[in-house]
């Protein structure tokens, strides 16, 4: 009898604790981030985070998001500050966030640059980091749980189809020799070297007859077009930021040396970037890796990409900050959140950090599907398939997936014409 | 000279408790190494007269020793920042035939040294042994705290020199230097010598501190240490405030850098601009700094 | 492969001496540093940028009508700042201060004006096709740069030695106090050169979408450390000494490129160092001032 009333008086006093608790719930939820709106990384930067911002107003049109621990909606407060692509300037930022404004949520800056000076900040406060596009290698080891890539993979698993497809496909077409250019910074110098280590692997199905660096901030290709064209290539693989790109391609184009196959990595992801720079003709059978969202996955969540667009033109009509794979990075990050926060069982950082694990395989979003590393809270999924540029009819680009077999919407055009 | 000491004294005092009170740490951080910084930069410009306009070349140097220190040979942070000086300082002797220049040929050669430094740094072919493009990353040593501590300690040397140079018999043969090389040499000042020393007390200040930034942001890549905004935050604090005294960058610092961190924070649209009208604005009605307005007034300031 | 490189250095050295130009005009006419030189650059570059777009004027079309609105902002630019800063006690370090300042205030500006996107202009507007010289084939639009950067080379030279204000900017290079004792007009002629400086950057400007791929607000920071080392390879305040520098540096880069590139920018750096140390003034420069 005493046992039972004492539970039954436990059983009150949880529900009392219970209603307490909802009743504590905060008046807000503060996302905090960073933009760089000047510098080197302004652009992209921007886009990333004008796409976060998209998901924000969207939430708290509806009276926010859903916060399961509460079991209600709270409205979003973004605290957002402008590091000026200056590292150490964001560095201070990050703490700022985390010890002044004391925000529940931390998100990076776009780009392991501007990410890295938040990952041991962010480790020493015990908040997780929310790394958007930062995707360095180093920032991931078992022993950091206050970390997990969101929005794109880590940067050794980018090229995973384009290696599959020279070394697979490639020698079935009579691609055997290999020239390979990349700018020498983390993002495209990870992915050289895991696309050097496949060619090695495949053991002289395809060999690298050119394997050079040049420095990121290079603006003329002409002369190393010209290198290029002398080492007479079946493939030319040229590993750039937007800007190398809009370069390489621009001076290929004036240069008028063609190569039979060509990858670069942004005619996919910033597709209108490139496209406005370098026009449709010169990206006209150009493979790059293909945005996620024109492959056969459909997101099943959030909004599809017509309707994101859609979104952003309304939000951003003066087209200062350019519609790309960088905003619906921002937006993708804003859904992880999102589904997030409806499982999470408490804000606790670590208990965040569980359910964004537990999203792995479960989520397919605008931006693919989502797959972490539960380890090390690096993103395996949101990898991009490899692709071809193609001009429809009307001279309007469109992408022909060619690898993986099991997504393939066409044939490789081989060699370019 | 109390009253050197007694500024000096304060500074230190103030930067060793207020984290105590004030929870972001990094920003007090930061304002610590631009304080050495804009020291070091008063060593050399305020001294001698040469613009260190790749200051942040010897910071880089001892970013990177002290990187190198803990990764290869595995040495605890406190004997990986002698390697950090000691790197930061044989860059230095490597760039001494560059004093044999004059005015803006320095500043740009030293500038075009910082450049060629981060360029030989991130080299993809040297990733075995600097990491290249792909960073650093030394979670293994990182503690703030303490790195904070020694950062202040090394604060405090540099203004411990500066209180020297100001009141030695060598600092005024450097200042007699910058006025005139040819009558100091004449009468009796070993001008070589003299710049030289200065040149690399200043690179030592920089490695130091630059060494400890490393240790304490601990993940970071070449770009980062390397930033040429180093260089001209430091530069740009050290003259606004009032060089060749002590309490100008001091105040620089306080001032300039507290401005750029409030507005960064407040009204971060608009930071780029407000910051760019202030620089200007001060130049054009303070060239000689901060400090030149209160001996107007008729406050001696050390 | 050697040959493609060396033809190739001197087409981007000869528009790498344009950008140069104006940079080392104003610094050898009134001892200031303009660290916003990248800057104007890049509002020239965007000023070709909107010509071309809104009303399709070509960049050929569009680089006086930049270089007369440059000239014509320069001039009260001038008298608003520069007799200023040259009463401080070291106007050469006190403007790379000033200038930094302007430099952030433009590049914000621009941001604001024009977002943060990379624009260019098609290669096509300056002649479709490659070019076929002694037996190379180079784009169409850097020969037109080239080409372009060499006659501008060639107006500053006419300019500065054929002309009365030309011989008198000359004389204020020389020796700013004693022409102004001589009756010289030292500000006149120091405003001018100011415009003539910033006119030229903005010229340069109107080739770049061309010669670096694309432009954005924040590219003027990298302009600037490229055309210091061109400067300085030359000579510091020698605007003739430019074209030398220019051409040691791009026949340098498109080595490097050709075969080591990722050791590219290095080089620049470790000549203007290695020039400097043999000569302290730069290839062209006089006989240094004092110890």
């Amino acid at each position: 009898m005493l046992r039972k009333s004492l539970g039954a008086l436990c059983a009150i006093l949880v529900c009392f604790s219970g209603l307490a608790r909802a009743a504590e719930a905060p008046k807000e939820i503060k996302i905090g981030t960073l933009y760089a709106s000047s510098g080197n990384y302004a652009g992209v930067s921007m886009a990333q985070y004008s796409g976060l911002k998209i998901w924000i107003d969207r939430k708290n049109a509806e009276g926010g998001v859903f916060v399961k621990p509460f079991n209600r909606k709270i409205p979003i407060r973004l605290i957002a500050y402008d590091d000026q692509s200056n590292t150490a300037t964001a560095a201070t930022l990050y703490n700022q966030l985390i010890t002044q404004d004391k925000v529940d949520i931390l998100a990076a800056d776009f780009g392991s640059v501007l990410t890295s000076v938040a990952v041991p900040i962010a480790r020493d406060h015990h908040m997780l980091l929310i790394d958007q596009t930062g995707s360095g290698a180093t920032f991931f080891s078992k022993d950091n749980p206050y970390i997990v890539l969101t929005s794109l993979p880590v940067s050794s698993v980018w090229p995973k189809y384009l290696a599959g497809f020279l070394t697979q496909e490639g020698p079935k077409l009579g691609i055997k020799r290999v020239a390979m250019l990349y700018a020498t910074n983390d993002f495209n110098g990870t992915q050289a070297a895991t696309l050097r280590d496949a060619i090695k692997a495949a053991k002289g199905a395809v060999e690298l007859v050119y394997d050079n660096g040049v420095p990121t901030n290079t603006t003329s290709y002409t002369v190393t077009i010209n290198t290029i064209a002398a080492t007479n290539p079946d493939a030319v693989v040229a590993l750039g930021y937007v800007n190398n790109d809009i370069a390489f391609l621009r001076n290929l184009q004036d240069s008028g040396i063609r190569f039979k196959w060509l990858f670069t990595i942004y005619p996919g992801l910033e597709t209108e970037a490139v496209e406005k720079n370098v026009g449709a003709k010169g990206l006209e059978h150009v493979f790059t890796y293909v945005p996620s969202s024109v492959v056969a996955y459909r997101p099943e969540f959030g909004l599809s990409l017509s309707e994101f667009r859609a979104a952003w033109e309304s939000r951003f009509p003066d087209g200062k900050v350019e519609f790309g794979f960088n905003s619906v990075a921002g937006y993708t990050t804003g859904l992880v959140l999102e589904k997030a926060l409806a499982s999470t069982d408490s804000l606790d950082q670590l208990a965040l950090r569980k359910a964004i694990v537990g999203l792995s395989g479960k989520l397919k979003t605008i931006d693919g599907a989502f797959e972490l590393d539960g380890a090390t809270g690096a993103q395996v999924g949101e990898a991009q398939p490899l692709g071809q540029v193609e001009l429809d009819e009307h001279g309007h680009l469109r992408f022909v997936t060619v690898y993986p077999p099991e997504l393939a919407t066409g044939k490789p055009v081989y060699p370019a014409p | 000279m109390r009253s050197a000491l007694v500024t000096v004294a304060v500074v230190v005092a103030a930067a060793a408790l207020l984290p105590l009170a004030y929870a972001n740490q990094l920003l007090l951080f930061n304002f610590v190494v631009f304080l050495t910084l804009a020291q070091g930069v008063n060593i050399i410009y305020g001294f001698t007269g040469y613009l260190p306009f790749g200051y942040v070349g010897f910071f880089g140097a001892g970013a990177y020793g002290f990187s190198l220190a803990v990764m290869h040979l595995h040495l605890a942070p406190l004997p990986a920042l002698a390697c950090a000086a000691a790197a930061a300082v044989l860059l230095g002797l490597l760039l001494t035939p560059l004093l044999r220049l004059s005015g803006a040929y320095f500043a740009i050669a030293n500038l075009a040294a910082s450049q060629a430094m981060l360029q030989i740094v991130s080299n993809p072919n040297l990733t075995d042994i600097t990491k290249g493009p792909y960073g650093v990353s030394l979670s293994g040593v990182f503690s703030p705290n303490l790195s904070y501590g020694v950062a202040v300690a090394i604060l405090a040397a540099t203004l411990a020199v500066m209180v020297f140079l100001r009141h030695s018999r060598f600092g005024l043969a450097l200042q007699a230097i910058r006025e005139d090389p040819v009558t100091a040499g004449m009468a009796g000042i070993d001008v070589v010598r003299g710049r030289t020393v200065a040149w690399l007390l200043s690179a030592l200040v920089a490695g130091s501190i630059g060494g400890v930034f490393a240790w304490y942001v601990s993940v970071f890549y070449p770009e980062t240490v390397f930033s040429p905004e180093f260089s001209i935050f430091a530069i740009v604090f050290a003259l606004f405030g009032g060089i060749a005294t002590i309490t100008g960058p001091i105040l620089g610092v306080l001032i300039l850098y507290g401005i750029y961190n409030a507005i960064g924070i407040s009204a971060p649209q608009y930071f780029q601009l407000i910051y760019g009208m202030l620089i200007m604005g001060l130049v054009l009605f303070l060239p000689n700094g901060i400090v030149s307005l209160f001996k107007r007034w008729g406050f001696d300031v050390p | 492969m050697l040959a493609y490189a060396l033809l190739a250095g001197v087409i981007f050295g000869l528009y790498f001496s344009l950008v140069g130009m104006g940079l080392n005009l104003v610094f050898g006419v009134m001892r200031i540093v303009n660290l916003a030189h990248g800057d104007v650059l890049m509002l020239g570059a965007f000023a070709a940028f909107w010509l071309f777009n809104l009303l399709g004027l070509p960049p050929l079309a569009a680089a006086p009508i930049v270089f007369v609105v440059a000239v014509a902002i320069g001039w009260p630019l001038y008298f608003l700042f520069v007799p200023r800063l040259l009463r401080a006690r070291d106007p050469e370090m006190l403007s790379i201060i000033f200038f930094f300042g302007l430099s952030q205030v433009v590049v914000a500006l621009a941001t604001i004006a024009f977002g943060t996107n990379e624009r260019s202009i098609p290669g096509r507007v300056l002649g479709s096709g490659p070019v076929h010289i002694l037996g190379q084939s180079y784009p169409a639009a850097w020969v037109v740069s080239g080409a372009v950067s060499a006659a501008a080379v060639v107006l500053v030279t006419l300019y500065l030695y054929r002309t009365r204000l030309g011989t008198t900017t000359r004389a204020v290079m020389v020796h700013r106090e004693e022409a102004l004792a001589t009756g010289i007009d030292v500000h006149r002629v120091s405003a001018i050169a100011f415009g003539v400086g910033l006119g030229l950057a903005a010229v340069a400007g109107v080739f770049a979408p061309f010669m670096m791929g694309s432009v954005r607000p924040a590219m003027g920071a990298d302009i600037n450390i490229t055309s210091f080392t061109v400067i300085v390879i030359g000579s510091l305040g020698n605007p003739l000494g430019t074209v030398l520098g220019g051409i040691v540096y791009g026949i340098a880069l498109m080595v490097m490129q050709s075969y080591f590139s990722s050791w590219a920018n290095l080089l620049p750096y470790l000549l203007l160092i290695g020039i400097l140390l043999i000569r302290p003034t730069g290839l062209l420069g006089r006989t240094l001032r004092h110890a």
